[in-house]
């Protein structure tokens, strides 16, 4: 645990049988100051861990690492034992089809059906012209509808992206990212454009679907009461550096000033455990 | 509150300095003056020229389309199949280079051989290209056919690219994290997105291919052109009338079709 005020708990940070390990992770663009410096932490299996930090303090860009869509700087990141930042192109693709990725504005392609863009994620194992053909495997096409069932949207099949609300579209995108069958899920900022009731039940489905298919998650959220309610263990960025890592109980009003600031929690625009303003639930 | 100079206010000069605002106006009418003056005017050949143009618009008045009509229709034809050919050509050759010319696809180096590739197909009017093609291949349609796929490929790559360059990269980033290769990547994530505009853009490069199709055939590239400059050549102005009257009919169609088509494909 890093900098965790009474947050002491066994097997937190562990790398035994981690899904992730990711550590001293640095990154930085270009010639700039560093974005992320020296981030260390473990994923267990089935584990669902929000990430919080004030913007530009780092969490996107961490998703965004471990995928390797940003290069790291330095540090090791390893899925399964497997180590992505030395991987070359090819391996890199199999490595990338493990992680599913969810997208703060969805990252859908409009044009497209909804079927479509579910089975966008299986591209990584469909050949391209089956794929341009749009003779996907048969089980791949049978998952792609008990997914669409599973979301919500059963018989939106045909029905084209741009025509979704944007609640609808995140439940197109969770289902592009599970059709990969991944062994972890990177979510960014999943309910950023959304109202606060469809922010509940989008986490509702991501947290549901994370325990019944056992499926590690690591949550990158701007709505702390949100992170409390569905993320039984937090991770929070100061300015690039992991500033907390614990259970969300231990999120106390010392963490909160720690990572966003005195005048953020005074004036409750990050509501505190003590505080009514803001919770979720 | 300031309200009393509200009345008074202008926007500022695009240029501060009032002395060259002057200068600039005083350059300006000096060199219009100039430029006229420069102009050899000859009146006895505005003379001359004005009653050889009353027999050219007398001839628009008795358009002419039975005479030459063999000629004429072969001309069409002819011209028809070169735009439809040149344009189908120029598109499917237009996406690799218009996808190789898109900086946020491509390695550098391969976007300098495609923007290179492409600005020199813009290079040269078609008309200089026909001449060029015309050389290499003799008079006909095979020439007009080529200069009409080089400027295609010219037209729609800079646009495709310019289009590719200016995608949403959130779905492009997706598919990417979702592992899929290079091609499926651009299947999937970018030519759907472009592909409305570049449909709307290959319409309309036919309108355009159609015109030139009738001015490379000025200089022998085949298509109703050369049919144009066989008449006018032989001053049957009335079968240029019909001619011309043809080509303006087909254009309207041609946008009618495209209209329809863009609607539907849209």
């Amino acid at each position: 645990m890093t900098a965790s005020p009474g947050s002491d708990l066994d097997g937190y940070g562990s790398a035994e049988h981690s899904v992730l390990e990711v550590e001293d992770l640095v990154v930085r663009y270009g010639t700039g100051a560093d974005v992320l410096r020296g981030v260390s932490f473990t994923l267990a299996p089935a584990e669902i861990v929000g990430l919080i930090g004030a913007s530009g303090a780092g969490k996107s860009t961490l998703l965004r690492a471990v995928q390797r869509l940003v290069e790291p700087s330095s540090g090791s990141v390893r899925l399964g034992g497997t180590e992505l930042t030395t991987l070359g192109t090819t391996e890199l693709r199999s490595a990338r089809r493990r992680m599913g990725m969810i997208f703060q504005e969805h990252a859908l392609i409009d044009r497209l059906s909804v079927m479509e863009n579910v089975l966008c994620g299986t591209l990584g194992r469909t050949g391209f012209w089956q794929a341009v053909r749009r003779r996907f495997d048969e089980a791949d096409v049978s998952e792609a509808f008990r997914l669409l069932h599973r979301m919500g949207l059963e018989g939106f099949e045909d029905r084209r992206c741009d025509e979704l609300s944007g609640g609808q579209k995140q439940r197109v995108g969770i289902a592009r990212a599970l059709i990969q069958n991944p062994d972890l899920l990177l979510v960014d900022e999943p309910t950023a454009s959304l109202d606060p009731a469809a922010s509940v039940r989008i986490m509702t489905l991501i947290s549901d679907v994370c325990r019944e298919s056992g499926l590690a998650a690591l949550i990158n959220l701007h709505d702390v009461p949100l992170a409390r309610r569905f993320c039984p263990r937090i991770l929070a960025l100061h300015e690039g550096r992991l500033a907390f890592d614990g259970p969300s109980l231990d999120l106390t009003d010392d963490v909160l000033t720690a990572v966003y600031g005195e005048e953020a929690v005074e004036s409750h625009v990050v509501p505190t455990p003590g505080s009514e303003v803001g919770r979720a639930d | 509150m300031r309200t009393e100079a509200a009345g008074a206010w202008r926007p500022p000069p695009r240029i501060a300095s009032a002395t060259t605002r002057r200068l600039l106006v005083l350059g300006g009418g000096a060199y219009t003056v100039i430029a006229l003056v420069t102009i050899d005017v000859d009146a006895a050949r505005m003379a001359e020229g004005a009653a050889r143009a009353v027999d050219f618009f007398g001839g628009w008045l008795r358009p002419d389309f039975v005479t030459r009509w063999s000629d004429i229709r072969a001309g069409l034809v002819e011209s028809l199949a070169m735009t439809l050919a040149a344009t189908a050509a120029g598109f499917v050759l237009s996406v690799p280079f218009g996808l190789g010319a898109a900086r946020n696809l491509v390695p550098p180096p391969v976007y300098a051989v495609c923007r290179g590739a492409l600005a020199v197909f813009r290079a040269f009017h078609e008309v200089l290209v026909a001449i060029l093609f015309v050389a290499m291949f003799g008079f006909g349609a095979f020439a007009g056919f080529m200069t009409l796929v080089v400027a295609t490929v010219g037209f729609l790559g800079k646009l495709l690219a310019e289009a590719v360059e200016e995608i949403d990269a959130a779905p492009l980033e997706a598919l990417t994290a979702a592992g899929a290769p290079w091609l499926s990547r651009i299947a999937f994530g970018v030519l759907p997105q472009v592909m409305p505009r570049i449909l709307g853009l290959t319409l309309y490069r036919l309108d355009i291919n159609f015109r030139e199709s009738a001015i490379i055939g000025l200089v022998g590239a085949g298509g109703i052109g050369a049919t144009l400059i066989t008449a006018f050549a032989r001053y049957e102005f009335e079968s240029v009338s019909a001619i011309l009257i043809l080509i303006i009919s087909m254009l309207f169609l041609a946008e009618v079709v495209s209209g329809r088509l863009r609607r539907r494909l849209l």
